[in-house]
């Protein structure tokens, strides 16, 4: 009786009391006029039987199994001889996995040991006892809750709008998980960026102009300039991100266009998956392709006009993260554009205008909001972006808008410090907390911005 | 649909979340250095072949972010054991004895030979330290000869040593980050640093200036930090002949067909010169094992056996196969020797 | 237009000014056209170079060179009842100092020993394993030979070069050479590739484990980011009230779409390792981590899908008596499902690429046993890629093309289903 099989059967009992609710609602109105007497359609008398055996029996069953096994521990360890009782609390933990190893079947680490096996089996014993509770408990709420709604079942009870409820609060819960994640990543990076913030000042950071996270300890500095300054870094990022965007916005548009408004169903069905495939190859061989062909070749053809371009020219990276992100705009934006109603097209046709002009007059305007949120998207992926920058356009931070010129980007100098081999205290590995942080803030407020900028448009187009 | 698609949502996720209080472990854990796992994965995956224990698992992190999840404790979520390319370092060890980590048994497994390499079709380089100091330190002595430091002038190698090729300066190199950066710094750096007199003197004076002028690397273009990845090193100097790299052994072992290793003082970075010590630059790797978890969780003394074989470390085994340096003989016994007798770290040593 | 009397007093008519611009508006429809087609044409082009060059360095993945070895499975060291503590490493040196009876030095037999994998003992053990009855006879076996072996046969090492700058020495490809007269080194289809978990020897190395493990992580990732980013763009589009708690959700959303995939990585850390103490390297906190990093990508580009609904289609079905729920539930939802599977495949596939974030929960790993389920340590392909990328051993090299290509196969597979329920909903008004 594992938890899966215990799971298993309470779903299969909320579907019991699904059926059975709706006969009861069928039968409470046989004979008096049928299914139309009900104040709701049967389905939603099935549907409230369900959730009422189903929400309750979850929630007992993820608290029971929360639970379960720190109760069973304390009840296992405290079985066994004084001699392992008294170790620490974390060597306990080394004993507990010994024992949970044996009671799995699993390979343990030294020679079979009475006392170790004899609180296995009591273990086990725990274990199927509690499952066994935990089965009983589940099936008498599902049946107390199939009866209790047996008799509540009515025509004037108003199901539908309990079920509706109920979808409703899932619905804002689900939102709502947004804002746990954002909670969550604040507190993730907020610690170590305090930490780090104590050791390098703040403005040092925000208004810094150098980025050298070559020098750890402030001491050791090379003159007064601070080494975490963190505008190269975010200068670099925008840069290449709005590379990216002058190749993805055109192109992606431009298809999405051409496949929505002029080619025949069966190009589109073909190429818009196609086209999606792009934004799943992995950024791994993006990063490849850039750095060993794209680079080069943007290298040479700059020495034949007597450019001098870097190998590791952001360019480059901004190139093949442009042709990454296309899928983001020309996807979106397709369906949107698809989704714009024919009758609009057709008025425009009919005045006399042409294709193009009906397109560019009437579908894209229709279509802008859904078009802004892939924009907005591609953006956001142009921004987040790791392995391309990682491995076509390095590491140095120059502070410069040149796009020959080496930048590097803020997810970069994240992986970087992150992964190095410096003491994970140091400022410098602090650092990538800190620029996370930073990051999320600068995001934030362009959000914010852009909130209100496209509000505000659509409100002058309605 | 929704209904439908809404309870299996939540049975995978609490028939996941469910197992796993019963959940347990019965391999090894091994977190750190990208450096060492290609040596550790070997030993891992003959260890998981020849014995009844499963293999390993060995996470990539980073010495830094290894010693961090190391030090957090013991238990059966932290790992067992921290592959490491440079020694743990005294704060390291504090924070692991206040998480109740008392004993740590320090391993060391053998030498990472540091090359400098550049593309088979473009001619060898024969550098000295102080070139590559002069190449690539932020600030060099004035070349007018007074002791002070100017911001590095130099933009060819020419100009560093009229004997080196009339190229541009162009060195892809590991970032600040990365421990290969670090002993590079030390051991090539710092040499060829010293190699002035006023500089030299400075090292006794004014330790932290010293540090400052040899452990700073130029960001004005010349150098330019490359990443972690290796391969990536190696095919970038295949498309460009005129730059250097800096990287791991085995990597120039791999491509010996496309990479020619620069003559450091004379010796090439060839196996046997970087074993015996006469090529300067390499570097000892390290792991580190919580002596609180032999014996609870299965195969760590067997592991370290593995390891400290002569069939994994010696002069013939498979380990060098890899790239990795083997250490001289008698150290190699004395590391086996504290492998066998779980000998702790002296947190004095360090 | 709707003055005529205009036209017919002025001396131009409204039909000669649109005669006179038709051309040059003609002129720009055609532009237009074959500005979309470029685009198109564009984005199919880098596509189809991509895929050349993975395919073009990772087609020889596929292959492997194997070597035939007559072994006498000597009854004397084999006890079928303890065949673990058998020694077949010797057994396999023993038949392949058979074959060349001329090696008599200890250096060059080593030399000729590093001709085959270290796998040919595993593989003679699993033969023997699997036919007990064989003890004692002679057979001959097809086992790996070493990755430098492989290389040289397919064409990655050129024999030409200087001995010193080869892998392999003049002796040893003498040898090979002898082997390929008799016709005992062949190329076969590489079965290893696709059933074995991850190995340092390449010609050992598989992408099963890193299957499994992509596979498990991807179905908690679309279980839980689907229901959830379709409920989340229900919520807020159609129920929401309009006012600042919504706001901040759009903006938090819209937000988090741009926050790096590895601080999503630093919060799977914090949340689901440290907090919930989940097991490490697990799929199963894979596909959490991943669920949070889709999830803004599918209910942006889900509101997008529900915004593009048109609003006759919502007040129609108020009009006949539906409420809210049934009118989203039963017309709106349905209309805006292609939209949405379109956001959710391209967020599935992000995950399905996606490294950085991995590496924070300990999924960037080397694990040589296949998972077996959600709470094993397992990889993922992407990981497996970036660690193969990594590696020094040149049959590397083919072995990440190739596995970028199995990772496409997954992609083009789930861009199939997605083409089809597309076009199961996909209406046009």
């Amino acid at each position: 009786m594992t938890p899966t099989y215990i799971l298993i059967i309470l779903l299969l009992l909320s579907t019991a009391g699904y059926y059975l609710g709706r006969r009861r609602a069928l039968a409470v109105v046989e004979g008096t006029g049928g299914p139309k007497v009900l104040h709701s359609r049967p389905v939603y008398y099935g549907a409230l039987t369900a959730l009422w055996c189903a929400v309750p029996t979850l929630f007992i069953f993820s608290f029971w199994l929360v639970c379960e096994s720190t109760v069973i521990t304390d009840m296992v360890l405290s079985k066994l001889p004084e001699t392992i009782q008294s170790l620490p609390a974390d060597r306990l933990n080394l004993v507990m996995n010994d024992i949970k190893n044996l009671v799995n079947g699993n390979i343990v680490s030294g020679e079979e040991n009475a006392d170790l096996q004899a609180a296995a089996d009591y273990y086990q014993y725990l274990r199927s006892l509690s499952q066994g509770a935990l089965f009983v408990l589940i099936s008498v709420i599902c049946i107390g809750a199939v009866s209790i709604l047996q008799n509540r079942i009515r025509p004037e009870l108003r199901a539908r709008n309990h079920v509706e409820r109920v979808i409703y609060y899932i619905l804002i819960a689900c939102s709502v998980l947004a804002i746990f994640t954002t909670i969550g990543i604040v507190l993730s990076v907020l610690y170590e960026s305090i930490r780090f913030f104590k050791i390098i000042p703040v403005q040092d950071f925000l208004f810094g102009l150098k980025w050298s996270p070559q020098t750890a300890i402030r001491a050791d500095q090379v003159g007064s300039s601070g080494a975490f300054g963190a505008i190269p870094v975010f200068i670099g990022t925008l840069l290449v991100s709005a590379i990216a965007m002058i190749v993805a916005v055109p192109v992606g548009l431009m298809s999405a266009i051409y496949l929505s408004e002029y080619a025949n169903r069966k190009f589109r069905a073909y190429a818009k998956p196609l086209l999606e495939i792009l934004a799943g190859i992995p950024t791994v061989v993006y990063g490849f392709f850039a750095a060993l062909v794209v680079a080069p070749v943007i290298r040479d053809s700059g020495a034949l006009m007597g450019l001098d371009i870097s190998s590791e020219s952001a360019m480059a990276a901004g190139l093949v993260m442009g042709v990454m992100i296309i899928p983001f705009v020309s996807s979106l934006s397709d369906d949107v554009i698809n989704a714009v109603p024919q009758a609009l097209r057709d008025g425009a046709l009919s005045l006399g205008s042409t294709q193009s002009e009906t397109i560019r007059h009437i579908v894209l305007p229709a279509a802008l909001p859904g078009i802004v949120g892939g924009v907005l998207l591609a953006v956001s992926r142009a921004i987040g972006e790791t392995m391309i920058v990682v491995m076509a356009a390095g590491l140095s931070a120059n502070l410069t808008l040149n796009p020959l010129k080496t930048v590097t980007t803020v997810t970069v100098q994240i992986v970087t410090l992150l992964v190095g081999d410096q003491e994970f205290d140091s400022p410098k590995t602090l650092a990538a907390f800190a620029l996370g942080l930073l990051l999320f803030v600068v995001t934030l407020i362009l959000n914010v911005i852009a909130l209100y900028v496209v509000r505000k448009y659509r409100e002058q187009y309605e | 649909m929704k209904k439908l698609l809404l309870s299996v949502l939540s049975l995978v996720f609490i028939a996941g979340v469910g197992n796993v209080g019963a959940e347990s472990r019965d391999y090894i854990s091994i977190v750190g250095s990208s450096t060492v796992y290609p040596f550790s994965t070997v030993v891992a995956e003959n260890f998981g072949k020849t014995t009844k224990f499963k293999t390993p698992k060995i996470e990539s992190t980073g010495s830094g972010g290894g010693h961090k999840l190391f030090g957090a404790g013991v238990g059966v979520q932290h790992p067992d054991i921290t592959n490491s390319s440079r020694r743990i370092q005294k704060s390291e060890v504090e924070t692991a004895m206040k998480n109740g980590i008392n004993e740590i048994v320090e391993i060391k497994i053998g030498y990472d030979g540091i090359v400098i390499a550049n593309s088979k079709k473009a001619k060898q380089f024969n550098l000295t330290r102080k070139d590559i100091f002069l190449a690539l330190a932020a600030n060099v002595p004035n070349p007018d000869g007074t002791p002070t430091v100017v911001p590095n002038p130099y933009k060819t190698w020419k100009d560093v040593n009229p004997e080196l090729p009339a190229m541009a300066i162009e060195v892809l190199g590991p970032p600040p980050t990365s421990g290969t950066r670090d002993a590079f710094v030390e051991l090539v750096m710092e040499t060829g640093g010293k190699k002035f007199e006023f500089i030299k003197a400075m090292e006794k004076a004014d330790g932290k200036q010293f540090k400052s002028i040899c452990h700073t690397v130029r960001e004005d273009g010349p150098y330019i930090e490359a990443g972690e990845n290796d391969n990536l090193i190696v095919q970038k100097l295949d498309a460009n002949p005129n730059a250097l790299g800096i990287f791991g052994f085995s990597f120039l072992d791999q491509n010996a067909d496309k990479l020619q290793g620069s003559v450091v003082e004379g010796v090439a970075p060839v196996f046997e010169a970087i074993a015996d010590g006469s090529y300067p630059v390499s570097r000892p790797l390290f792991f580190y094992v919580k002596k609180a978890h032999v014996d609870q969780i299965p195969g760590i003394r067997e592991y370290l056996k593995e390891f400290t074989s002569e069939k994994a470390w010696g002069d013939e085994g498979y380990l060098t196969d890899k790239g990795l340096i083997p250490m001289p003989a008698a150290e190699r016994k004395k590391y086996s020797d504290i492998a066998n007798n779980l000998t702790p770290l002296n947190a004095s040593d360090l | 237009m709707n003055k005529p009397e205009n036209t017919t007093s002025g001396s131009v008519r409204t039909v000669d000014l649109v005669q006179k611009g038709l051309a040059r508006r003609y002129k720009a429809e055609k532009r237009f056209r074959r500005m979309g087609l470029c685009a198109i044409s564009f984005s199919l082009l880098c596509l189809a170079v991509l895929f050349i060059s993975i395919f073009g360095s990772g087609y020889s993945a596929f292959q492997q060179t194997v070597i035939e070895l007559d072994i006498v499975l000597d009854p004397s060291g084999l006890n079928p009842n303890n065949l673990a503590g058998a020694d077949f490493n010797g057994l396999v040196k023993t038949a392949l100092y058979n074959m060349f009876p001329e090696v008599k030095d200890r250096g060059e037999k080593k030399k000729l020993l590093s001709l085959l994998s270290s796998g040919a003992a595993y593989k003679l053990a699993d033969f023997v394993k699997a036919h007990p009855d064989r003890i004692g006879k002679a057979l001959s076996l097809w086992v790996p030979a070493d990755d430098d072996v492989d290389m040289l046969m397919k064409g990655h090492i050129n024999r030409n070069l200087p001995e010193t700058e080869r892998r392999l020495n003049d002796q040893q490809i003498s040898w090979i050479e002898a082997l390929e007269e008799q016709g005992k080194i062949k190329k076969k289809f590489n079965t290893t590739f696709f059933t074995a978990g991850d190995s340092r020897e390449p010609e050992l190395a598989g992408i099963w484990g890193a299957t499994c493990g992509s596979f498990y992580t991807l179905v908690i990732t679309l279980i839980l980011s689907f229901p959830i980013g379709v409920a989340a763009a229900v919520y807020l589009e159609e129920f929401a009230p309009k006012n600042r708690f919504t706001d901040i959700i759009e903006v938090n959303i819209n937000n988090l779409a741009a926050v790096p995939s590895i601080v999503f990585g630093l919060l799977g850390l914090a949340v689901f390792l440290n907090f919930f103490e989940l097991p490490r390297s697990s799929s199963l906190v894979g596909g959490l981590v991943l669920t949070l990093m889709t999830l803004p990508t599918i209910i942006i580009a889900g509101r997008a899908a529900l915004k593009s609904v048109p609003p006759s289609i919502r007040e129609a079905a108020l009009g006949v008596g539906a409420s809210k729920t049934q009118m989203v539930a039963h017309h709106v939802l349905p209309l805006a499902m292609p939209g949405m599977l379109t956001g959710t495949i391209i967020g599935m596939a992000r995950a399905l690429g996606e490294t950085a974030p991995l590496l924070m929960i300990g999924m960037v790993a080397f694990i040589v046993d296949i998972p077996g389920g959600f709470t094993d340590p397992s990889t993922a392909l992407p990981v497996q890629i970036f660690l193969w990328a990594d590696s020094p051993e040149r049959g590397f090299m083919e072995k990440t093309s190739a596995a970028i290509m199995v990772l496409l196969v997954f992609l083009v597979i789930m861009n199939s289903a997605a083409v089809y329920l597309r076009k199961k909903y996909e209406k046009r008004w």
